[in-house]
């Protein structure tokens, strides 16, 4: 191994402060728009407020609800810029400002809810669902501000995927051995008063193992075949160990019954397959298996079947297992075009939500009724800027590890936002999983946090060149040259 | 993790190593390109997500944020005021108030009524016109997708609308004491413009008590207790045997498709009126023998004594794919176009492997006199009834005449043509055959006492034999006077016995109510 792919993350920090413009413009934007949302949430309030209690208003408070928490946020996300400047690295400057303003629009929408929904006591502190959001997303915020800061070798990455597939999915055992149980799932592991869903961290882990294995026997995949009969097939070969590997975290992903992160598993994993070798036929391949086991799926496991017939037809049982499905969509219809106003939406019925797993599952239906069609196309949008960067990030990256690291995070973002909002938006099954940067959860936004800061990471033009690539070790390849020897 | 599977074979004929170097050199420049088309992949898919939420909040955006269940729907409908809702003569039928905590209350006047304008309840939700026209009635219509932002705080009362109904409550009222203690439904309906004067089943229910939060769990967990099911709407969902009704509708689809004439006779029935008529080894019998003895009958005739030979004769020659066909022109096999759910009337169950559904020739006879594996609802009989009063003309069936408010989406609704069911003549001639069957001496002794005593009345009386011991079904369709019909009525009896003994004279007392309170022509 040369001395290059040494990991040496601290080596070579030195201040050379360098503006960066675009980024600070862009989070211009983010504060004022944060800042206008918080205060006609405020107003909103207020006047609902003062139109059920029948209280005339002389004037309108136009504060926040929770003012200090998002002055809290708006301060850390100048404190980050001011850290990438100072540090000078010639990292993306969008990135952040989008993955900031996410964050920002979820953090007004957990302030909103009602507090009570997820409080968590510190001691005698007790903290209510902004304020616990507020809490993750500034060790979000840090997360992304050290590894875009102080990643400048990938090494540490690449040399060891196969140690890193083994964490993960050591993690998942954990899980399933030790989880707790919550609707049927075993997803969330508890140490101490924190909790969190390691298959938010597995999908990070499994895009740098297939980013690994992918560039390293890419040219092989992408061009040999393994011959039955007429049938040009796959390499089957070498897809096997990198199949194994899926079909093992995709088992497990199963039988912990969460068909959310199993789906985002898939999708990543067929997407980077297709961007290592360019075969069409991978992909087209792997629909079919998907089909397949969803065919399977659907007639082995009662939870499935249930969710699938639900989602075919919520109304059969409105009151019932299709009442969320069908309270989501109300509130997609009370919203419209131009949405009822952030804190005009969801009205309490009887003192319980319509919609109770608004805040994980269901943040989208949330901003769909209150900021309208035109702020779920700007979410979308937003969430279409991260993924479009990330790729332009791939595209460019110095070499094939890189390129599919940056594209994998890319899609991981970018395929999550997408399965979360068309179960909201009842294109497809709803399956529990979160809306990157929105949705209440430590382990979701830790997890995305990963993924931005590894993507600022990988995005720097000055960062080291790459170790010399590395030839595949496998038998095959002496096997081969003996036999072109012969 | 290193020791790899077995090796694949080679294609043989090429030079691995040096391919190799080739390929690694052009696929390094394709990733790329692979990264630019996975890309346009995620916007096309995120394009979708797009047009979701457009569907959503654009196309269905109204539908959803009226519909009756919707929670921001239910909040209103807690505070506001709904419109009242009238019937022809502008007597009121569902008032509102408030109470003394200031939140809405809803009063109905009259039970007879209850099966039409449904109830608005905070626990039970809605039924009836107060579902279907929810949106209207609590102001909530006519909201434009693009939200009226003016709105947004204010409750949204001053939009409400009221409801005009063409019923009558006069006729209500006696349709549901007519059918006393029975279980039943009573149509009338104006042939001319398709206007419900009164639409009964009994047992009805008192809507009052549901919308009153102090006794709507006791009343509506009794009455769904109640196993005669007086919370359903028997004349629009409730599904029966049609017995010798249904003959009309044979008649219909055997003169329009031209199977039949009028003057058509069978040489096979006269001989079969004795032993019956065999079709497919099963055996159709007919009770008239004794008033029509060995004459072949025409149309006229067997309309006359309800001959079950000559009609399935009729229907046999009109054959399974047509009679489906022209019952559909009718309304048959979907839900209808009315303001209130409806169930849906069939000709046949459709399972069989024959023309139109039907399982042989022995079902297709037994459905031509209303008796195989046919279902009909009161308020579609009503309208085959209809449809023959208005010279072969089928109005679209209405209850609300008019939305009455300031309130956007405020009009009057006109009587509108569904469609021509058949040719004038061919409704003559059936016209012709109901009045006999009223009027004329062999006819009635079939249905006594659904004449009109000083107007000319046409009709056609059901027995429906329901197999097993029990009293059959008793229906009556008819409409009145023949020479230009104001009024069409269908009387359904659950277990009433013969058509002629329950539902004829029933129905010749409601059509002598109607001509009473509009004067004779």
């Amino acid at each position: 191994m040369s001395a290059v792919a040494q990991a040496r993350p601290l080596a070579g920090f030195r201040l050379h402060p360098r503006p960066r413009t675009t980024e600070l413009a862009l989070l211009a934007l983010v504060a004022v728009t944060l800042a206008v949302g918080g205060a006609s949430l405020g107003a909103t309030q207020q006047l609902r407020e003062a139109t059920r209690t029948g209280v005339e208003l002389s004037a309108l408070d136009f504060t926040p609800p929770d003012a200090q928490g998002l002055l809290v946020y708006l301060g850390a996300l100048i404190t980050v810029h001011l850290a990438f400047v100072l540090a000078g690295r010639r990292t993306d400057q969008v990135l952040f400002p989008v993955a900031a303003m996410l964050g920002g629009i979820g953090l007004l929408l957990m302030q909103r809810l009602p507090q009570e929904l997820v409080t968590q006591s510190f001691g005698s502190a007790e903290l209510g669902l902004g304020q616990l959001q507020l809490a993750w997303l500034l060790v979000a915020l840090t997360v992304i501000t050290v590894l875009a800061l102080f990643v400048r070798s990938d090494a540490w990455l690449r040399t060891y995927k196969y140690t890193w597939a083994a964490v993960g999915i050591g993690l998942l055992l954990l899980v399933f051995v030790l989880g707790s149980e919550v609707n049927g799932a075993r997803l969330s592991l508890s140490v101490g008063p924190i909790s969190g869903q390691p298959s938010e961290l597995l999908k990070v882990i499994l895009v740098v193992f297939l980013a690994g294995y992918l560039s390293e026997n890419r040219a092989l995949l992408a061009d040999e075949s393994t011959r039955i009969g007429p049938l040009s097939l796959p390499p089957l070969p070498y897809l096997a160990p990198m199949v194994a590997m899926w079909a093992i975290a995709l088992g497990i992903v199963v039988v912990q019954r969460d068909l959310g992160a199993a789906l985002l598993f898939f999708a990543v994993f067929l997407g980077l397959l297709y961007i290592a070798t360019g075969r069409p036929s991978y992909v087209i391949g792997g629909l079919v298996l998907f089909v397949a086991g969803a065919f399977v799926l659907y007639n082995l496991f009662g939870h499935v079947q249930a969710r699938v017939d639900n989602w075919l037809d919520p109304w059969a049982d409105p009151q019932g297992a299709g009442f969320q499905v069908v309270q989501a969509l109300y509130a997609f219809g009370r919203g419209g075009i131009l949405g009822v106003g952030l804190g005009a939406g969801l009205p309490l019925i009887g003192g319980r939500l319509p919609v109770p797993a608004v805040h994980s599952d269901y943040p989208l239906a949330a901003l769909g009724e209150e900021l309208g069609l035109v702020g779920l196309l700007a979410i979308l949008g937003l969430y279409l800027v991260l993924v479009t960067r990330g790729l332009r990030i791939a595209a460019a990256g110095h070499d094939e590890f890189r390129s599919l690291l940056a594209a994998g995070l890319a899609l991981v973002i970018g395929v999550q936002a997408f399965i979360i909002a068309a179960g909201n938006l009842k294109l497809i099954p709803l399956t529990g999983i979160t809306l990157p940067f929105i949705s209440y959860g430590g382990s979701s936004l830790l997890a995305n946090a990963l993924v931005v800061g590894l993507l600022l990471a990988l995005s720097d033009r000055g960062s080291e060149p790459p170790p010399a690539p590395r030839d595949p070790r496998r038998p095959f390849r002496r096997f081969r040259l003996g036999r072109a020897r012969a | 993790m290193t020791a790899g599977p077995e090796p694949p074979r080679a294609p043989g004929g090429r030079e691995a190593p040096i391919r190799d170097v080739r390929v690694r050199r052009r696929r390094s420049r394709a990733i790329g390109a692979n990264v630019f088309r996975t890309g346009i992949a995620v916007a096309c898919a995120f394009s979708i997500l797009a047009v979701g939420g457009g569907w959503w909040q654009v196309v269905e955006a109204q539908r959803l944020a009226t519909s009756p269940d919707n929670p921001a729907v239910i909040a209103i409908a807690r505070r506001s005021l709904r419109g009242p809702i009238v019937d022809r003569n502008g007597q009121w039928l569902a008032r509102s108030g408030r109470d003394d905590n200031g939140e809405a209350t809803r009063e109905y006047r009259d039970a007879t009524v209850s099966h039409v304008v449904g109830y608005a309840s905070r626990k039970y939700g809605t039924a009836g016109l107060e579902r279907a026209f929810n949106a209207e009635l609590l102001g909530l219509a006519g909201t434009d997708p693009f939200g009226d932002l003016t709105q947004k705080f204010n409750g949204p009362s001053d939009r409400r609308l009221g409801l005009q109904l063409s019923l009558d409550l006069r006729l209500q009222r006696a349709a549901i004491k007519a059918l006393g203690t029975d279980k039943g439904a009573v149509i009338m309906l104006d042939p001319r413009t398709g206007e419900i004067l009164a639409l009964a089943s009994t047992p009805t229910y008192d809507a009052s008590a549901i919308a009153d939060p102090a006794t709507a769990t006791k009343a509506f967990e009794r009455l769904q207790a109640d196993d005669d099911r007086p919370l359903l709407p028997r004349s629009t969902l409730g599904r029966y045997v049609p017995g010798s009704v249904f003959k009309i509708v044979t008649g219909i689809a055997a003169l329009d498709s031209g199977a039949v004439e009028p003057s058509t006779t069978f040489p096979e029935q006269p001989p079969a009126e004795a032993k019956g008529l065999v079709v497919e080894g099963f055996r159709i019998r007919d009770g008239h023998h004794p008033q029509a003895g060995d004459t072949a009958l025409d149309m006229t005739g067997a309309t006359e004594v309800s001959c079950n030979i000559w009609y399935a004769l009729a229907g046999l020659r009109t054959g399974g794919d047509r009679l489906v066909d022209e019952a559909a022109k009718l309304g048959f096999g979907a839900t209808l176009p009315f303001e209130l759910p409806t169930a849906i009337s069939s000709v046949t169950s459709g399972k069989g492997n024959g023309p139109g559904g039907f399982s042989d020739d022995a079902e297709l006879a037994s459905a031509s006199f209303g008796q195989g594996e046919t279902f009909v609802t009161p308020l579609q009989m009503a309208l085959v009834a209809s449809t023959v009063a208005n010279d072969g003309v089928l109005m679209k069936p209405h209850v609300v005449t008019a939305l009455t408010g300031e309130g956007p989406g405020a009009r009057v609704v006109s009587p509108e043509q569904w469609r021509r069911v058949m040719s004038e003549d061919d409704a003559r001639a059936l016209q012709a055959a109901m009045q006999e069957a009223v009027e004329v001496d062999l006819g009635r002794g079939f249905t006594p006492g659904a004449r009109v005593t000083g107007v000319s009345t046409a009709g056609k009386s059901g027995t429906a034999e329901l197999g097993g011991k029990g009293e059959p079904h008793s229906w009556f369709i008819g409409f009145a006077p023949v020479e230009n019909p104001k009024v069409a009525i269908a009387v359904l009896v659950e277990r009433g016995g013969r058509g002629g003994e329950r539902a004829a004279p029933l129905a010749g007392a409601m059509m002598a109510t109607y001509f009473e309170l509009y004067g004779k022509p």
